[in-house]
């Protein structure tokens, strides 16, 4: 999922990151950020609608990659009601969708992780990703997150998942300007129980 | 085992140490059996106190846990929690561990940071429990400002893991005094946590624990088994539990502790009554062993004890209780005892009397003596020894045989004690008899009682039918007077009673001093004879005898002579009767017979030679022997030899002295009776034997002319011997009157000074050679 189209002034050339767990397994959604050094840096712009709604009681998507400034609508699509928060320090809000089809616009503008939950359904969580690179993506089934035009300038990256265990849930490495090619492993959680009554 | 001295002592001992060593065995099965089962009971008691602690702990957790969950899932909280807002969370946090009674909580957020309510927990500790709450650990005890802690969390999503709430119970006295208080038994618990190999206690009832003994604790965690550790000074009975810890670096442990004294204490009870029962068991024993030991042995010391007394000569009797083998051995030693009395007195009846008349015998007399002499040693006082000497022991004994003899000493002991009442009276031996008279100055007593045992023997006596009246002699020596010691005053009144048998018999004579005199010039007489012997101080004189009808010297008879070298010639009226009480009669008596013979061979083929044999030669001499020899050493015809006898011999030997004399008859050997008319003249002795001669007694011939009796038993005596065909000898001729008288009567030879008085033997010779062979009446 590439955000981007533009060319790059400088050379760029593809950059494939590989992410798995500890037991070599490939980590899905994953998202990989990738920060050029100097000039090369280029932040994302908002292109489109972004959705995260409620359906069954679950989040839908469960990961969303935005842009700094986008606007996300929370619709609630069922006929419960859902009081859905973020404590995140991206972006805290509320939004008490009490009614079917009523929907909430968010506007996002601060870039950081904003983890998603609704105060009347524990087990519902989601995340969105608020990024400012230009350069981000989410890794596939086969743990693989690509960028066909990443610039040939030493750079910083971000690896980001729900479950990742590292503070702030995202491990960051620099990379060569040579290095196109990245195997990253990584360690996971389990995904929290939906069941909280055991300890 | 050392020896012991007394059987009861041993048996004490043994036995009592025999049931020592069972009792205690026995006790000490018991007490190990209730000490095992003690701990088995209270090692069960543990584990369900145990058991009981952990249902505790799971209660206390989840209280915990829930509290904790139902706070970190208030959405204020959570806002707070994820916006930071201190004051609102630590409020929270601070009302949920009041009303949980936690002293300790606090947050560990997702990134690390800590939000406390008190500052007991050093902000480092609580970081490090960010590890284990990451790797999902909710519960489990740690060590969390020096001191041991459970721990609850739970974890605050928004939805996401902002951090964890954490409860930190104090595992304090309080809370452990709590704990204690809930079981059923008095234990003590303890949580004990290690860190960096360090424990920590929790400070519970128990005092700190040693490195010691928590390796020891440590060791036996997680057994199900209980173990003994020392702890506060005693043992206790211990049971450690393995507790969950929060985190990995940890072990914790919950420490049940028994202490033994008290949980065994009524083991101990039991285990001090079985001791204090088998103490008195003991002394029971002790006791009853000693008792039944003295039962035995007491009998055996009054066994003991009398039998010592035995040893020392005295008559004991012991007294015997109930029928068992004691008993039976104290009866068989009464018995025993009484038969060595019975014994002894036996013994002492022999030793001290005479068995055929039960009379003290010698012994007894000679003690009694002695005790006579000490008794009047020194105070005057006087006392008499009769001797006694029966009169016709010897007769009696020698014809009617010794049965008789015997009746006769029985009777006559039984009369002397009679007659002597009062005294002390004995038999010495034979017929000796002896009386000791305790007489004070009353001389006169002397003579009474001597005359009482004088008439009180005279009694006449039936003995196999034969009737006669016995009699005996006694001498008497008074003491101190007639010897101051019992030899010489034996030997006196032996002396007297020689007298009083001189004197004729049936008399009693005292001790006078010529009458020692006289026994020794007997003694000396007796010691000279022997001498005599050797010596040949002895000679023959002949005194021829002169035959009527042929008017010729027809025999002579030999007279033995003693040529005294000191005194001369002696009398054998003096020393004849010596040698027969001697017994040199005999070898005296046969050397007459040998010279006699040898010296007749010599003489003319005609003339015979008379030799005169005692009875004591008769009897204890082997006359028969001597005359054998003596007439083969000699050549001398038997015919030649005219043995002369006295009717003695007849008083003696009876068959035996008729035998001998027809043997001496069958060699040829003329016998002779001499002296007849004297004694007995029995007429029965001329029956029983052919004497070749008699001899009449020269009292008879002295008497001839002057007494009509006398001619007429000669007349008798020789008309008795014609008519018989013996031969008569006259003895004693001394006038010519009664040679014609002699020869009036038929007498066929006669004897005596009026022809010839004794010669020696060469005159006799002589006189053959002057002669010619042929005597010739001189007259």
């Amino acid at each position: 999922m590439a955000l981007a189209g533009a060319a790059s002034p400088l050379s760029a050339t593809s950059l494939s990151v590989r992410v798995v767990d500890v037991t070599g397994r490939p980590v899905r959604d994953a998202v990989v950020t990738l920060y050029p050094s100097g000039d090369a840096a280029r932040p994302a712009h908002p292109n489109g609608r972004y959705v995260v709604s409620q359906q069954n009681l679950q989040f839908h998507p469960f990961l969303a990659v935005v842009p700094v400034g986008a606007d996300v609508s929370f619709p609630n699509l069922d006929p419960t009601k859902h009081h859905v928060y973020s404590f995140s320090p991206a972006k805290k809000f509320e939004l008490k969708l009490f009614a079917k089809d009523q929907s909430r616009t968010v506007h996002f503008d601060k870039a950081g992780v904003v983890a998603l939950g609704c105060n009347i359904h524990d087990q519902m969580s989601a995340f969105i990703v608020v990024t400012d690179s230009f350069w981000t993506a989410r890794t596939n089934g086969q743990g693989v997150a690509s960028f066909s035009d990443a610039p040939n300038v030493p750079a910083r990256l971000t690896v980001w998942h729900p479950y990742l265990r590292a503070p702030g849930g995202q491990i960051q490495q620099a990379i060569a300007a040579s290095q196109r090619n990245l195997h990253l492993q990584v360690r996971l959680r389990a995904p929290p129980a939906m069941s909280m009554t055991d300890y | 085992m050392p020896p012991f001295r007394s059987l009861s002592a041993r048996l004490t001992v043994q036995f009592a140490l025999l049931f020592a060593a069972a009792m205690l065995a026995v006790s000490a099965a018991l007490s190990t059996f209730i000490a095992g089962s003690a701990s088995r009971e209270v090692e069960g008691q543990l584990q369900s106190s145990g058991a009981v602690y952990d249902r505790l702990w799971q209660q206390r957790a989840h209280e915990l846990q829930s509290a904790a969950q139902l706070l970190a899932r208030d959405f204020g909280f959570r806002a707070a929690v994820a916006s930071g807002d201190q004051a609102t969370m630590q409020s929270a946090l601070g009302n949920a561990a009041a009303r949980l009674r936690v002293r300790s909580a606090f947050i560990v957020s997702a990134d690390g940071r800590i939000s406390a309510i008190d500052n007991s927990v050093a902000h480092g500790e609580a970081q490090a429990l960010w590890q284990p709450l990451d790797d999902g650990r909710l519960t489990g005890v740690s060590e969390l400002g020096g001191r041991p802690r459970q721990l609850v969390a739970a974890p605050i999503m928004a939805p996401t893991l902002l951090g964890w709430v954490v409860f930190a119970a104090d595992l304090d006295k309080r809370e452990m005094r709590g704990l204690e208080r809930l079981s059923a038994i008095p234990l003590h618990a303890a949580v004990m946590v290690n860190e960096n190999g360090k424990w920590t206690e929790s400070g519970g009832s128990m005092a700190a624990l040693d490195a010691n003994t928590a390796r020891l604790v440590a060791a036996h965690v997680g057994e199900t088994a209980a173990f003994e550790m020392t702890l506060g000074g005693g043992k206790s009975i211990a049971l450690a539990k393995p507790l969950q810890t929060f985190s990995d670096r940890e072990r914790a442990i919950l420490l049940l502790a028994y202490p033994k004294a008290e949980a065994m204490s009524d083991a101990r009870k039991l285990q001090l009554a079985l001791g204090l029962m088998t103490l008195l068991g003991l002394l029971v024993v002790a006791v009853a062993t000693w008792k039944a030991a003295r039962r035995i042995t007491q009998p055996l010391e009054r066994l003991d004890e009398a039998a010592g007394r035995l040893a020392s000569g005295e008559h004991v009797q012991v007294g015997v209780r109930g029928s068992d083998e004691l008993a039976r051995l104290a009866n068989s030693f009464n018995e025993m005892v009484g038969k060595i009395a019975e014994r002894e007195q036996r013994i002492t009846q022999l030793a001290f009397n005479d068995v055929l008349t039960g009379l003290p015998n010698r012994t007894m007399f000679q003690q009694q003596l002695e005790h006579l002499f000490r008794a009047t040693a020194g105070n005057g006082n006087l006392f008499a020894l009769h001797c006694l000497d029966l009169d016709q022991f010897k007769v009696i004994n020698d014809t009617l045989g010794h049965p008789a003899g015997d009746a006769l000493l029985v009777e006559a002991g039984r009369r002397v004690q009679q007659a002597a009442r009062g005294h002390f009276v004995a038999r010495l031996g034979g017929d000796e008899f002896v009386v000791l008279q305790n007489v004070g100055q009353d001389r006169d007593a002397i003579d009474r009682l001597a005359r009482e045992i004088l008439v009180g023997m005279a009694q006449p006596l039936s003995i196999d039918g034969n009737e006669f009246v016995p009699s005996t002699s006694i001498g008497i020596a008074i003491a101190p007077e007639d010897g101051a010691e019992s030899g010489t005053l034996l030997r006196n009144a032996d002396l007297a009673l020689y007298r009083a048998k001189e004197a004729g018999r049936g008399t009693f004579a005292f001790f006078e001093e010529s009458l020692n005199e006289q026994a020794q010039h007997r003694r000396q007489l007796e010691s000279d004879l022997r001498l005599a012997i050797e010596r040949g101080e002895f000679e023959l004189h002949y005194q021829p005898l002169f035959d009527l009808e042929q008017n010729c010297i027809c025999s002579f008879e030999a007279l033995l002579r003693w040529r005294h070298p000191a005194r001369g010639l002696v009398s054998p009226a003096e020393f004849v009767p010596v040698a027969e009480d001697t017994g040199l009669i005999v070898p005296i008596g046969a050397w007459v017979i040998r010279e006699a013979c040898a010296r007749a061979a010599r003489w003319p083929g005609n003339i015979r030679v008379a030799v005169n044999v005692s009875a004591v030669q008769f009897h204890r001499g082997s006359l028969h022997e001597t005359i054998l020899r003596a007439l083969a050493d000699s050549g001398l015809a038997p015919n030649r030899l005219e043995v002369e006898i006295t009717e003695s011999i007849f008083l003696e030997g009876g068959d035996i002295t008729l035998r001998l004399l027809h043997a001496l008859r069958a060699l040829g050997v003329r016998i002779a009776l001499d002296d007849f008319g004297t004694g007995y003249s029995s007429l029965s002795y001329l029956q029983s034997f052919p004497f070749d001669k008699l001899k009449i007694d020269r009292s008879f011939i002295q008497n001839l002319l002057t007494r009509d009796g006398a001619t007429a038993i000669v007349h008798a005596i020789t008309e008795l011997a014609n008519a018989l065909g013996i031969e008569t000898t006259a003895e004693g001729v001394e006038e010519t009157a009664q040679l014609m008288e002699l020869r009036a009567h038929g007498c066929s030879s006669v004897q005596g000074y009026l022809f010839s008085e004794p010669m020696s033997s060469a005159d006799v010779e002589r006189l053959f050679k002057e002669r010619g062979g042929v005597l010739q009446n001189v007259a």
